[in-house]
């Protein structure tokens, strides 16, 4: 009798299934110390402000996740602190994860004041990444600032050719929107160096001082709603002022900023585009290229350029209704397996394989093919 | 004794320190005892919202020391509660219950005999 009783330890904390699998997570956070991150800065004007009492990024968000847990601060590092490449193999061992992605999470840099300060912080932070990551052999997204597009272009032009370095790194955000023109040189340079760029969501940053961002008093409002909004406009923006039709390769990657909206979107923008189409050709980019219209429907880009990372996935439990989400959602095509590690909206792969709604097929486009697609790993 | 029929050993007393859990698989089964102090409580190993093992719950972040925290969830003596690894989902010990979503999961009697933790499943 007594031996049917078994002591669980080892270490697996995902199905056993998935360790059979192959398994790429786009959306891995690693958290550098602040001194060891400012050893990095180049230059020392930057790096003498930098190191004044306030700290690198002293904005803070409007609100936090902090307020929503009982454990307060603890939300951001839920399952630790990845500061190196071993940390992130231990990290990613019981998840099952082969391939994480790591970017630098400094994900309230795009929020601070000074471009020149942010700059220092960028260039400190993918140096970092080189020294500590890709020279470890583990794949990166380099930190794309959004808030300087020259500067952008030279870092990508400076990185992109180190072979562990296999997308950029940014945000949507509350400021320009990515369809400006202004981001066409970074286009550019992300498909010249067949970079997918990766836009993730950061902290209560958005939308600050405004009447509806003011009114916002919980996590699940910010996290939950904002931040998809925001996605969602940054793909339509970027679909209908036509940075597809000029960079029919670049590759756009959302995280976090929810992915059940996909079918919303795709009926939605081709019912209104079809029915109003006229003021294509005096956006910008049509303006210069001469055309009237977009090249393609509109569900035909977000279907062919634009990604969605899973997490936090949200599945229906009900399998069938699942189902059903994910064959409006092209999940097949669309969704990459994302963890979001260390946070405490962190994703293992775990719905995969306790859903009844996945077929072996999506199921491995989801945790690697897709991902493999649009990254050269 | 009588009332501890049906009842089988999972561990010795000792082997489960305070306010830390350890899992076992009974028959099958997977649960997990935690140390209260007090008591020791016995629930279903697989928190209902992802199936993170919860004797789990405790164990030390990467890089504990460089967080607010140290640990990955855990077990809070006083409210009898052990909340989970991955999302901190905080379960009742006694009830088995979530109070924010109202889920319930298993729960186990569990007693301790001559040194010996068992449990009824
Ligand atoms: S799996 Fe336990 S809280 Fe999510």
């Amino acid at each position: 009798m007594e031996s049917s009783i078994k002591r669980i330890r080892g270490v697996a904390e995902a199905p056993e299934q998935a360790f059979d699998d192959e398994i790429v997570d786009l959306d891995f956070h690693v958290n550098p110390l602040e001194d060891e991150l400012l050893a990095y800065v180049e230059d020392d004007r930057a790096l003498d402000k930098l190191t004044t009492e306030f700290g690198a990024t002293p904005v803070m968000g409007k609100w936090d996740a902090a307020y929503g847990i009982k454990e307060g601060q603890e939300g951001l590092f839920t399952q630790g602190r990845a500061k190196y490449a071993e940390d992130v193999r231990e990290a990613c061992a019981p998840l099952a994860i082969d391939e994480p992605i790591v970017n630098p999470g400094i994900n309230n840099l795009n929020l601070q004041h000074h471009p020149v300060l942010k700059n220092a912080v960028c260039q400190a932070a993918n140096d970092y990444m080189l020294d500590h990551f890709v020279d470890e052999g583990v794949y990166t997204a380099m930190m794309v600032p959004k808030w300087d597009p020259d500067y952008a272009v030279s870092e990508i032009d400076r990185l992109a050719d180190e072979d562990g370095i296999v997308a950029g790194y940014s945000w949507f955000d509350p400021k320009v929107p990515w369809g400006n023109e202004q981001f066409d040189p970074v286009f550019e340079a992300l498909v010249k160096h067949d970079l997918p760029l990766l836009l993730h969501g950061s902290l209560a940053y958005w939308p600050q001082h405004s009447y509806i961002g003011d009114d916002m008093l919980t996590w699940t409002e910010v996290l939950g709603f904002d931040w998809p909004i925001h996605a969602m406009v940054t793909v339509v923006n970027m679909i209908m002022r036509g940075v597809f039709d000029k960079y029919p390769d670049l590759s756009v990657v959302i995280q976090e900023g929810g992915h059940w909206w996909v079918p919303f979107l795709r009926y939605r923008m081709d019912e209104f585009y079809e029915m109003h189409p006229e003021d294509i050709q005096i956006t910008p980019r049509k303006m210069e290229s001469g055309e009237r219209y977009l090249g393609r429907l509109p569900s035909e880009y977000l279907r062919d350029n634009v990604y969605f990372c899973t997490q936090p996935f949200a599945l229906p439990r009900n399998a069938g209704e699942a189902e059903n989400l994910l064959d409006l959602s092209l999940a097949d095509e669309m969704f990459l397996y994302s963890s979001d590690w260390p946070h405490q909206t962190l994703d293992p792969p775990t719905w995969f394989y306790t859903s009844r709604a996945f077929d072996e097929e999506t199921r491995k486009r989801i945790l690697s093919e897709n991902a493999k697609e649009i990254l050269t790993i | 004794m009588a009332h501890t029929e049906n009842f089988r050993k999972v561990a010795e007393v000792g082997d489960i320190p305070l306010g830390e859990g350890e899992g076992f698989d009974v028959g099958g089964i997977e649960i997990a005892v935690f140390n209260t102090g007090d008591e020791y409580y016995a629930i279903s190993n697989r928190c209902s919202h992802q199936h993170a093992p919860l004797c789990k719950a405790g164990e030390r972040k990467i890089n504990a020391e460089d967080t607010w925290t140290d640990e990955r969830g855990g077990v809070d003596t006083e409210a009898c509660t052990v909340s989970c690894p991955w999302h901190l989902w905080e379960w009742d010990l006694e009830t088995g219950e979530h109070e924010a979503s109202g889920q319930r999961i298993g729960t186990f009697d569990c007693t301790v005999e001559d040194g010996d933790i068992l449990v009824r499943i």
